[in-house]
């Protein structure tokens, strides 16, 4: 099941890339793939499997999901971005 | 003072401008424990000092200086004070905070704030030391920038000198004037204007005054470690990037407001997003005064000049708000509105409304475009000065309306006066509730109701009246930092921020405050707020959102189709009056609880 990965902020930084394909069918999937493709992102946004508090994850701009459960269909976009957006 | 608590001076002054008097006057134990500092006793201050309906232009109108038992203190980013008023944008209460060299050097003057009213018969600089207050002339400085006034006015008396002094656009009486201090301002409401009216261009402060702290050891152990933590991943995004950050996130998630509000995704943002400008500008950073994070991000134009702060609020109201998206237009703009003193939200926010009259062929103003970088420049030094239509402009986008008329009331893009920050409404549906009950108006920094939008625990797009509760607890935890005063980029860093600020307070004051404590004295705060507003003609139709996010849904892009009805609207506010204890239309029950 492909879906593309999105990167803002610090996230992006981190990542070295604006977004990357994958394939994972859940939010929890999709980090494992991206702690092995990009080790530097998983040690600055991840831990123990879960994003760090300092980061969201969106899927296809609507949903904020917290659920390493939460299922992904194929063409989902998975926004990571900053948890704290104050202006 | 035997009573008077550790953090702070137990007293405030009192200037007379008309009389040139000043008296100084004691604060109750119990006021400052009930009311904390900056905003709070703000609040508490000014409901003492506005005994009857007020024109906040007049010279009966308060203006406040208010400090808070933090400032001083190793906390990082404990720098700050609130500048408060009746707003001539609103007409409502205004805190408008700030952080700089000022609050430290104005509270070693030894008062816990100062309260200013009357109006001096010429251009005046108001100078407070420990032991005096005098006043010179300010006449040789009226004019010029509040930044070239307060570089003048120090050669003369001196570098322990710090000073708040207000730009062209106070002097004007621009009615979203700013009050500029070492660089950084308190920026919205118009507290520059109050400033103008009182023919008082600067107000100096020195002193060698100290306050004691309870715990001495602990609050320093307390601070490094605080400290420590700031220098972390929870603050990294806005070392690293700052809050300008925000625009390409909130593009992405189609809430970015757009020409006016008419849109909410700019198809140019990346020329404008840090990551763009980082490549083809220069850039600085810099720290409020006492603070470890610093967020500021200055990009220079041109190698070698001064630079211009960048700020998210500044970025999308100069730019997408306007259509704008040279990078090098909206850096001036920015520049020009910290020059002329000008809050660059209103400032965005009332010419992206003109510039959409002037499309819609409302008023004749042929070059006033959306995407016209040197319109907006234009424009920007017209209002300031009150010249041509800058006059209409300078009053904001509420009274501009009234008087344009055609129906341009329904797309002013304002409550209760507050031009709206960079959050769409439609969008952000918790956030939407926040901007309408606000009680300085369309304001994203005393409800914080956009983290509840962000997050898993509501749908932004479709409001319920679940949500409300969340927005209070963002509305609470505000009137606690703004009344402390600690900078809300802190807050990703605490486990549990309510008990943090107990503890803060506690090892500060001596006070053994809890959690429900804090709760008590936030809502004490915000009531407090609201029954100033009552006070001064507050009426429940003010608590909206302009007719344009109620009858039209967000047109295309990303958000295609989010819209939000004046039923929810109502429905929204009417659960948070409940579940705040007031009446369903708002009003408080007890008045005098809050007094
Ligand atoms: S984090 Fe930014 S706004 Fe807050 S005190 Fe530091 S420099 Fe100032």
């Amino acid at each position: 099941m492909s879906i593309t990965v999105e990167f803002f902020g610090l996230a992006r930084k981190r990542a070295g890339v604006a977004s990357i394909e994958i394939d994972a069918h859940t939010i929890g999937t999709a980090f494992d793939v991206l702690e092995s493709l990009l080790p530097k992102w998983a040690d600055a946004c991840l831990d123990d499997g879960h994003l760090k508090r300092s980061f969201l994850a969106n899927v296809n701009s609507r949903t904020f999901v917290n659920d390493r459960n939460q299922p992904l269909q194929d063409g989902d976009h998975l926004l990571i971005l900053a948890a704290d957006v104050g202006g | 003072m035997s009573d008077t608590p550790h953090g702070y001076h137990g007293r405030y002054l009192h200037v007379d401008l008309s009389t040139q008097r000043s008296v100084v006057r004691e604060l109750p134990a119990d006021v400052l424990q009930q009311h904390i500092g900056g905003s709070g006793l703000g609040t508490w201050l000014l409901q003492q000092h506005t005994p009857h309906e007020i024109d906040p232009l007049t010279p009966d109108s308060p203006l406040l200086f208010v400090f808070s038992p933090l400032i001083g203190s190793p906390l990082t980013t404990s720098a700050k004070f609130a500048v408060m008023a009746k707003s001539p944008l609103t007409q409502r209460i205004n805190d408008s905070l700030s952080s700089s060299h000022f609050a430290i050097a104005g509270k070693k003057t030894g008062h816990d704030a100062i309260v200013i009213t009357g109006h001096a018969d010429s251009p005046a600089c108001l100078i407070i030391e420990p032991e005096s207050v005098r006043f010179e002339s300010a006449d040789d400085v009226w004019g010029l920038s509040s930044q070239q006034a307060a570089n003048q006015i120090r050669i003369r008396l001196g570098k322990q000198f710090h000073i708040a002094s207000i730009g062209p656009a106070g002097e004007h009486l621009v009615r979203y004037a700013t009050i500029s201090n070492d660089g950084r301002h308190a920026g919205r409401g118009g507290l520059g204007a109050v400033m103008g009216s009182k023919n008082l261009k600067a107000v100096a402060v020195t002193g060698d005054r100290l306050t004691t702290y309870a715990h001495s050891d602990e609050l320093i152990a307390y601070s490094k470690d605080l400290s420590r933590k700031s220098f972390g991943p929870a603050t990294a995004k806005y070392r690293e990037l700052g809050t300008v950050s925000n625009l390409l996130t909130f593009n992405r998630l189609g809430t970015l407001p757009t020409r006016n509000f008419q849109q909410s995704e700019f198809a140019e943002a990346e020329r404008l997003a840090p990551e763009t400008m980082s490549v083809t500008h220069d850039r600085t950073r810099a720290s409020c005064a006492a603070c470890t994070i610093g967020c500021e991000h200055i990009f220079h134009v041109s190698p070698g000049d001064k630079g211009v702060r960048m700020e998210y609020e500044n970025l999308f109201a100069l730019g997408p708000l306007c259509g704008i998206s040279h990078p090098d237009t909206v850096l001036c703009a920015s520049a020009l509105c910290d020059e002329l003193g000008l809050d660059t939200i209103s400032a965005g926010g009332t010419i992206a409304f003109a510039m959409e009259c002037a499309e819609r062929g409302l008023i004749d103003a042929p070059d006033l475009r959306f995407g016209n970088g040197d319109a907006l420049l234009q424009t920007l030094h017209l209002l300031a000065h009150r010249e041509g239509l800058g006059d209409l402009l300078a009053e904001g986008s509420r009274l501009a309306s009234q008087q344009i008329g055609q129906g341009s009331e329904d797309f002013a893009p304002h409550v209760k006066g507050l031009e709206l920050p960079g959050y769409e409404p439609r969008t952000l549906q918790t956030m939407a509730l926040g901007f309408a009950v606000g009680t300085r108006g369309a304001d994203h920094n005393r409800s914080g109701a956009y983290q509840v939008d962000f997050s898993d625990k509501v749908d932004r797009l479709l409001a319920t009246p679940g949500d409300v509760t969340l927005a209070i607890e963002t509305e609470n935890e505000a009137a606690l930092m703004d009344s402390l005063i600690l900078c809300k980029f802190l807050r990703g860093v605490f486990d549990d921020r309510l008990a943090a600020m107990a503890e803060m307070l506690h090892l500060v004051t001596g006070w053994d405050i809890d959690v429900a404590e804090l709760q008590e004295t936030a809502t004490r705060i915000v009531n407090a707020k609201k029954d100033y507003n009552i006070r001064q003609g507050w009426t429940p139709d003010e608590d909206t959102l302009p007719k344009r996010f109620l009858t039209q849904a967000i047109p295309n892009g990303e958000s295609a189709g989010a819209a939000l009805t004046e039923e929810t609207l109502k429905r929204q506010i009417e659960a948070y009056n409940l579940a705040r204890g007031w009446t369903p239309d708002g009003y408080i029950f007890d008045h005098e609880s809050a007094s």
